[in-house]
C-alpha cells in the first residue's frame, strides 16, 4: 500500500492537474466568446455573406421605346431581336461538347465560320464548367427555333435575346434620331445616380439622347442562386421585370422629310420645314446623313470612317452650323426700317452699281445699277446699294442688332437636340471683345446686306420668317410630339406650343408689309425665275453668300406660304446648299420650289419632278429621276 | 523499480469490472463520432441535393472498429504497456522514416504509408507511442524530475518524431507534439523554470513568425520587427545588444547573486533561440507555407487564393446564427464553397448547420472529455498511468482548439482534424486507442 502510494502523484502534481484543466476550459471560453461574437452578435452580416457569395444577377434587358413619326404608323427607330448563343458544358450528359457544338452547327442556315475558335472557347476542364460559355451571337429567331423546339438534342445549350437598335431610315433622319451605344466611363460617372450601369446603352446624339429618360425603360432582373462552380440551383429564381421604354411621336412627317431629303439631294446643305403656329418641325434634313445601323455592328472601322470623311456627315448643318445669311438678312433689314420708319419705305434710293464709304467702293451685284429704288423694290431686286444705305445712313449698327435680338440671332432657338450652335449677331462691343478692334462704318455696310461678322442657322432663318409670319410670336421649335406608353397605349405626355419670343407689340402693319414685300420678292423680284409651281403662292427671300471662294456661293431660300392662307396652314421652308457644291447655282430656291410643290400637291419628290418636266420648266431639265435611267 | 515487482504488482490487481468504467467519456466519444458522421454524410450531399461521397459509411466503419478497439484496449492492463514501451516508440520512428522515404504524398505531405487505397498514417499513431514511451521515461526518472538531464531526455523523445513528421512535411502534427511534452512534463512536476523556458520559445517563435510573414506577405509597409531578420543593419546590432545584455546578466548574476539577473538573462534567452528558430523556419519553409500559416491574420489580403478557406469558413460559421441553418441545409457547404469540409473543416459544416446552441454543446462534450480525463490523471494509481492520460488530454486539447480556432479564423490553418468528428481512419483509431488506454487505466485506479 505504502509502495503504491509513493509511485503515485505528488501533491503539488495534484495542484498542477487544477491548473491544466483550469487552462484549457479558460482557452474553450474564449473560443466560445469568439464563436457568440460571430454567430449571435455578427450572425446577420454572414448569413448575408454566405447569401451574396452564392448570388447571381443577370439582366433582363428592356426593349427601349420606338420613335414614330407624326402620323404614327410605322415605326423610324425600332429593336430587333438579335440571339446568343450559351453552352454550359457541364450540364452534358455523356456528350462532348464538340459533339453538341457541331449539331447546333448543322441545324444553322449558313456554315459557321471559325468553328475552332468555337471548339477553342470550352475549357479542358469542361466537365466542371457550369458558367454560360458564349458560342455564337448574332443570330436571328429563325435560327433560335429548330433549336429551341428540339431542347432534348441540344443538352447544355441555352441562349439569351439581346435587343438590337435598328433605324428604317438611313440618310438625313439620322441626324433628327441619333444613334445609341455603350455607355462610356466619362458619361457613367455623370450618369450613375440615374440608374445607369456600365452595362447600359444609351442614346448618344439626336432625339435618342434628348429622351434617352422616355426611351429607356429599365432592365429586369434574375436573381438565382449558385454554388462555387457557377452552376445554376434551379429552386429558387426571383425575376423582377423589365420596364419597357416609352415610344417617342415625332413632328417629323416621314413623307416631307423624304421629300425634302431628295430635294436637297446630294448636295451639301440642309432644309427645315416648321409650322410657325405651333413650333413643330416638319422636317429637317441636313446632306450628307449616315446609317445609324452602322453604329450596332462590330468592330469599330464604321465609326472611324466616317468620323474622318471630310464632308462631315454627323454634322447636323441644320442647326451645328453657322452660315453668313447673306441676302436673306435684307428681311431683317425691312422688317427694322418698317418698325423704326427710320428711312420712308416708299423714298427712294439710287443704286448704280457702286456705293463710295470714306476711300473705299462698294459693288452691286447688278455692274449696271438697280436705279431708283423704293424699300419694297430694294428687297425684290436685293440691292446692296439700297441696304447698304439703309443701314449705314438710316439705321446704324445698334438698331440693326437690336433687332436681331428680337428675331431670335445670335442665340440658341432651344430645339430639342444637342448640339445647336448659337451664331453671331455682332454689336461694336461683339467686335471690341473678340477682335479688339472697333467697329467701323464698312462693317455696318457689311453686316446690313448679311456679310461680315453675322451668321445663322437655317433653323434660326426658319424662326425668323415664322416670327413675321405669327405677328411677332414664336413658338419653341420642336421634334417631340407625344410620349406614348408602349403597353397601354396612354399618352404620357404632348408637347404643348411654348411661346418663346413675343414681339407682338410692334404694330401689325410692319409684319403684314414684311410679308407684302416677300411676296413681291417671289412675283416681282429675284426668285420670279425659279418659283414654278402652279400648287401654291409662297413669299421668300433669296441669299447667295460670298464665302471667298470665286464664282461659288452659299444659296439661301427663307419662305413661307401659302401667302394668303391663315396663319394655321402656312409652313416655312429654308433651304441652305454650301457653296462647295459645284454648278448648283439657285438651288436652294429650286429645291425650295419642289418641296412646296410636293406637300400642297400631296406629290412624292419623283411625281413633283415629273410635273415640273412635264410643264418644260426650265431648270427641271438637268434633275435625274431614277426611273428614266 | 524493479520490472518484476511491477509485473507481479499488475497481476494482483482486481479483476476487470463493469461498474469500473467510466460511462461518461465513453457515451461522450461515442456521440461526438455521431455527430461526426452526421456531418461528414451532410458533406457529401452537393448543391443538387445529391450524395456523391461514401465516407460517411467509411467513417461508420473505422467508428465501430474504433469503438471496439478502444474496448478491447480497455480490458488490459496498461501497465504491461509499459514493458514494451520503447520497442514501440522505435517501431515508429522506424515506421516514420520509412514514410518519409517511400510514402506517398497526400496534399503535400509524404505522410502515407499502405497498398493501393489502403493505407495510414503513422504519424497519428505515432503520437500515442511518444506518450507511452515519455510516460515511461518520466516515471522511471521521477526521482530526479526536476532534474535539466530528465528535462532534455524528455525533448529528445518527443522531438525524434516530431522532426520526422516536421520533414514529411506536416507542420500541424508535428505541432501537436508540443502540448505532449508541456502536458507530461508539467504533470510529473518538471521545473517550472525548464516549461517556462519552452514555453516562452513557443510562443515568441510563434510571435517572431507571424510577424515577420506578416512584413513579407500581408503588409504594405515595412515595419521594424520585420527588419530585425531581413535586414543586416538592424540584425547585428539587435544580436549584439541580447548577447551583451545577456552577458552583463550573467555577469551580475555571479557578482551580486540576485534573482532579477536570471531572470533577464532567462527571458533573452528565450528571445535569442526562437530567433534562430525563426530564422531557420524561413529557410526551410517555402513562401506559400508560410502564406498559409499566417494569412489568417489578415485574409483579404489574398481573398480567392490563401484567405479562401478562412473567409469562407468564418462565413460558414457566423452564418449559422444562433440555432443554425439545420441539418443538411447549410449552404456554404452543400454550394461548395467551404473546402475540406468533412476533415480540417467539418467544424464550420457543423457550426453552418446546427449553430451556437450546437457549438454550445459541442464544446460541452469536449470539456466532458478533458474534465474526465483530467479526473482519470488525478485518480491513476501510478504515474505511469497519470502521465499517459496527461499526455493524451493535451493532445485531444490541442487538437480541438487548434482545429476549431482556425475554423473560426483565430489561430493559423495547419490542417488537423477535430478528433472523432473529422473523417479519417487514422485519426479517430487514435482518438479511440487514446480513450480505451484511459479507460484502462480509470479501471485500475482502486487496484491494491
Amino acid at each position: 500500500m505504502a509502495f503504491g502510494r509513493s509511485e503515485n502523484l505528488g501533491k503539488e502534481s495534484k495542484q498542477r492537474i487544477w491548473a491544466f484543466g483550469i487552462f484549457v476550459i479558460a482557452v474553450f471560453l474564449i473560443l466560445i466568446i469568439k464563436l457568440f461574437s460571430l454567430q449571435v452578435v455578427n450572425g446577420f452580416i454572414y448569413l448575408n455573406r454566405s447569401r451574396e457569395v452564392s448570388r447571381r444577377t443577370t439582366i433582363i434587358p428592356s426593349q427601349r421605346g420606338k420613335i414614330y413619326d407624326r402620323s404614327k404608323d410605322v415605326p423610324l427607330a425600332t429593336n430587333v431581336d438579335s440571339f446568343s448563343l450559351f453552352i454550359i458544358p457541364g450540364e452534358l450528359e455523356n456528350l462532348t461538347p464538340r459533339d453538341v457544338i457541331d449539331r447546333v452547327r448543322e441545324t444553322l442556315s449558313y456554315p459557321v465560320q471559325n468553328i475552332e475558335e468555337i471548339y477553342d472557347k470550352i475549357p479542358l476542364n469542361w466537365h466542371n464548367v457550369y458558367t454560360p460559355i458564349e458560342l455564337i451571337t448574332g443570330l436571328d429567331l429563325t435560327d433560335i427555333t429548330p433549336i429551341a423546339e428540339n431542347k432534348d438534342h441540344f443538352p447544355g445549350i441555352t441562349w439569351e435575346s439581346r435587343p438590337n437598335r435598328y433605324y428604317n431610315t438611313e440618310g438625313s433622319m439620322s441626324h433628327v434620331l441619333g444613334y445609341v451605344g455603350k455607355i462610356n466611363y466619362e458619361e457613367l460617372q455623370i450618369l450613375y445616380n440615374k440608374g445607369y450601369t456600365t452595362n447600359s446603352i444609351l442614346g448618344k446624339s439626336g432625339i435618342e439622347k434628348t429622351y434617352d429618360d422616355y426611351l429607356r425603360g429599365e432592365d429586369g432582373l434574375k436573381f438565382h442562386t449558385v454554388d462555387v462552380q457557377g452552376r445554376n440551383l434551379a429552386q429558387d429564381s426571383a425575376i423582377t421585370p423589365p420596364k419597357n421604354g416609352y415610344d417617342l411621336v415625332l413632328t417629323v412627317d416621314r413623307n416631307i422629310q423624304e421629300l425634302v431629303e431628295k430635294a436637297i439631294g446630294p448636295r451639301l446643305g440642309s432644309a427645315v420645314v416648321l409650322k410657325p403656329s405651333t413650333g413643330e418641325i416638319l422636317a429637317m434634313a441636313s446632306y450628307p446623313g449616315f446609317d445609324p445601323n452602322l453604329f450596332t455592328m462590330e468592330g469599330e472601322g464604321n465609326f472611324n470612317n466616317l468620323s474622318l470623311d471630310p464632308k462631315f456627315p454627323f454634322l447636323n448643318r441644320s442647326i451645328q452650323s453657322a452660315y453668313a445669311p447673306a441676302s436673306t438678312f435684307k428681311v431683317l433689314m425691312t422688317f427694322a426700317d418698317l418698325a423704326e420708319g427710320a428711312f420712308p419705305e416708299d423714298s427712294l434710293i439710287t443704286c448704280r452699281g457702286t456705293m463710295t464709304l470714306g476711300d473705299r467702293i462698294f459693288k452691286c451685284h447688278k455692274i449696271t445699277g438697280h436705279g431708283s429704288l423704293t424699300l419694297k423694290e430694294g428687297l425684290a431686286e436685293s440691292c446692296n446699294v439700297y441696304f447698304g444705305t439703309l443701314g449705314v445712313d438710316y439705321l446704324g449698327i445698334d438698331t440693326i442688332h437690336h433687332y436681331g435680338e428680337l428675331l431670335g440671332l445670335g442665340e440658341p432657338s432651344g430645339i430639342d437636340l444637342e448640339g445647336e450652335v448659337s451664331g453671331v449677331n455682332p454689336s461694336p462691343a461683339w467686335k471690341e471683345a473678340v477682335y479688339n478692334t472697333p467697329w467701323t462704318l464698312g462693317d455696318t455696310l457689311n453686316n446690313s446686306i448679311g456679310q461680315g461678322f453675322v451668321t445663322v442657322t437655317p433653323l434660326q432663318m426658319a424662326n425668323l420668317v415664322a416670327m413675321i409670319v405669327n405677328d411677332g410670336k414664336l413658338y419653341k421649335p420642336h421634334l417631340l410630339k407625344q410620349v406614348v406608353d408602349p403597353e397601354t397605349g396612354d399618352i404620357i405626355m404632348n408637347t404643348d406650343r411654348e411661346l418663346i419670343r413675343d414681339i407682338s407689340y410692334i404694330d401689325q402693319d410692319v409684319f403684314s408689309k414684311t410679308r407684302e414685300d416677300m411676296r413681291y420678292v417671289i412675283t416681282n423680284g429675284t426668285a420670279q425665275p425659279a418659283i414654278m409651281n402652279n400648287t401654291v403662292d409662297i413669299a421668300g427671300k433669296t441669299g447667295t453668300g460670298e464665302v471667298g471662294i470665286d464664282e461659288n456661293w452659299h444659296a439661301w431660300f427663307i419662305s413661307f406660304g401659302p401667302y394668303d392662307a391663315p396663319p394655321e396652314d402656312q409652313i416655312v421652308v429654308v433651304t441652305q446648299i454650301e457653296a462647295y457644291n459645284e454648278n448648283w447655282d439657285w438651288w436652294a430656291i429650286k429645291a425650295a420650289d419642289i418641296i412646296y410643290g410636293g406637300i400642297f400637291g400631296n406629290r412624292t419628290y419623283e411625281e413633283e419632278v415629273r410635273d415640273l418636266k412635264s410643264r418644260y420648266v426650265w431648270y427641271s431639265w438637268s434633275i435625274p429621276l431614277d426611273e428614266e435611267d | 523499480m524493479p520490472l518484476k515487482d511491477l509485473l507481479k504488482k499488475g497481476s494482483k490487481s482486481r479483476r476487470f469490472s463493469i461498474m469500473g468504467y467510466d460511462f461518461v467519456l465513453i457515451l461522450t466519444v461515442i456521440m461526438l463520432t455521431v455527430i461526426g458522421i452526421l456531418f461528414i454524410y451532410s458533406s457529401g450531399i452537393t448543391s443538387l441535393g445529391k450524395n456523391v461521397s461514401n465516407e460517411y459509411i467509411k467513417q461508420i466503419l473505422w467508428g465501430v472498429t474504433g469503438i471496439i478497439l478502444m474496448f478491447v484496449i480497455s480490458f488490459f492492463d496498461y501497465r504491461r504497456i509499459k514493458l514494451v514501451s520503447l520497442y514501440i516508440y522505435l517501431a515508429f520512428v522506424f515506421l516514420l522514416l520509412v514514410t518519409f522515404l517511400f510514402g506517398s504524398v497526400v496534399n503535400g505531405a509524404r505522410s502515407w504509408l499502405g497498398i493501393g487505397s489502403l493505407g495510414i498514417q503513422p504519424s497519428e499513431f505515432s503520437k500515442i507511442a511518444t506518450i507511452i514511451f515519455l510516460a515511461s521515461y518520466l516515471e522511471d526518472n521521477s526521482k530526479d524530475i526536476e532534474a535539466f538531464r530528465v528535462f532534455a531526455g524528455s525533448c529528445l523523445i518527443v522531438g525524434i518524431p516530431a522532426a520526422l513528421i516536421l520533414i514529411q512535411p506536416d507542420l500541424g502534427t508535428t505541432l501537436v507534439f508540443f502540448p505532449i511534452l508541456i502536458a507530461a512534463l508539467f504533470t510529473a512536476g518538471a521545473d517550472m523554470r525548464y516549461l517556462g523556458f519552452l514555453f516562452l520559445i513557443v510562443i515568441l517563435t510563434g510571435i517572431f513568425t507571424m510577424f515577420y510573414a506578416w512584413d513579407l506577405y500581408l503588409s504594405d509597409n515595412f515595419i521594424v520587427l520585420g527588419r530585425i531578420f531581413s535586414d543586416r543593419q538592424v540584425m547585428i546590432p539587435f544580436l549584439a545588444g541580447i548577447g551583451i545584455l545577456i552577458f552583463l546578466a550573467g555577469l551580475g548574476l555571479i557578482i551580486y547573486r540576485k534573482q532579477i539577473f536570471f531572470w533577464i538573462a532567462y527571458f533573452w534567452s528565450g528571445v535569442l533561440v526562437s530567433y534562430g528558430i525563426t530564422l531557420g523556419a524561413f529557410k526551410v519553409l517555402k513562401g506559400y507555407q508560410l502564406m498559409r500559416l499566417v494569412v489568417f491574420l489578415n485574409p483579404q489580403v489574398d481573398p480567392r487564393g490563401a484567405g479562401w478557406n478562412i473567409i469562407q469558413s468564418v462565413t460558414a460559421v457566423g452564418s449559422g446564427g444562433i440555432s443554425g441553418k439545420g441539418f443538411l441545409a447549410g449552404t456554404q457547404s452543400h454550394y461548395r464553397f467551404l473546402p475540406q469540409q468533412s476533415t480540417d473543416f467539418i467544424f464550420s459544416i457543423f457550426a453552418e448547420e446546427s449553430g451556437f446552441l450546437g457549438t454550445v454543446v459541442l464544446f460541452i462534450l469536449f470539456s466532458l472529455i478533458i474534465i474526465r480525463g483530467l479526473y482519470i490523471v488525478y485518480t491513476a494509481k501510478d504515474r505511469f498511468g497519470a502521465l499517459i492520460s496527461a499526455g493524451i488530454v493535451g493532445m485531444i486539447s490541442f487538437h480541438i482548439i487548434e482545429n476549431i480556432g482556425m475554423a473560426i479564423g483565430i489561430m493559423p490553418i495547419t490542417g488537423i482534424p477535430l478528433l472523432f468528428l473529422s473523417y479519417g481512419g487514422s485519426s479517430l483509431w487514435t482518438a479511440f486507442i487514446s480513450i480505451g488506454i484511459m479507460l484502462s487505466i480509470h479501471q485500475k485506479r482502486y487496484r491494491d
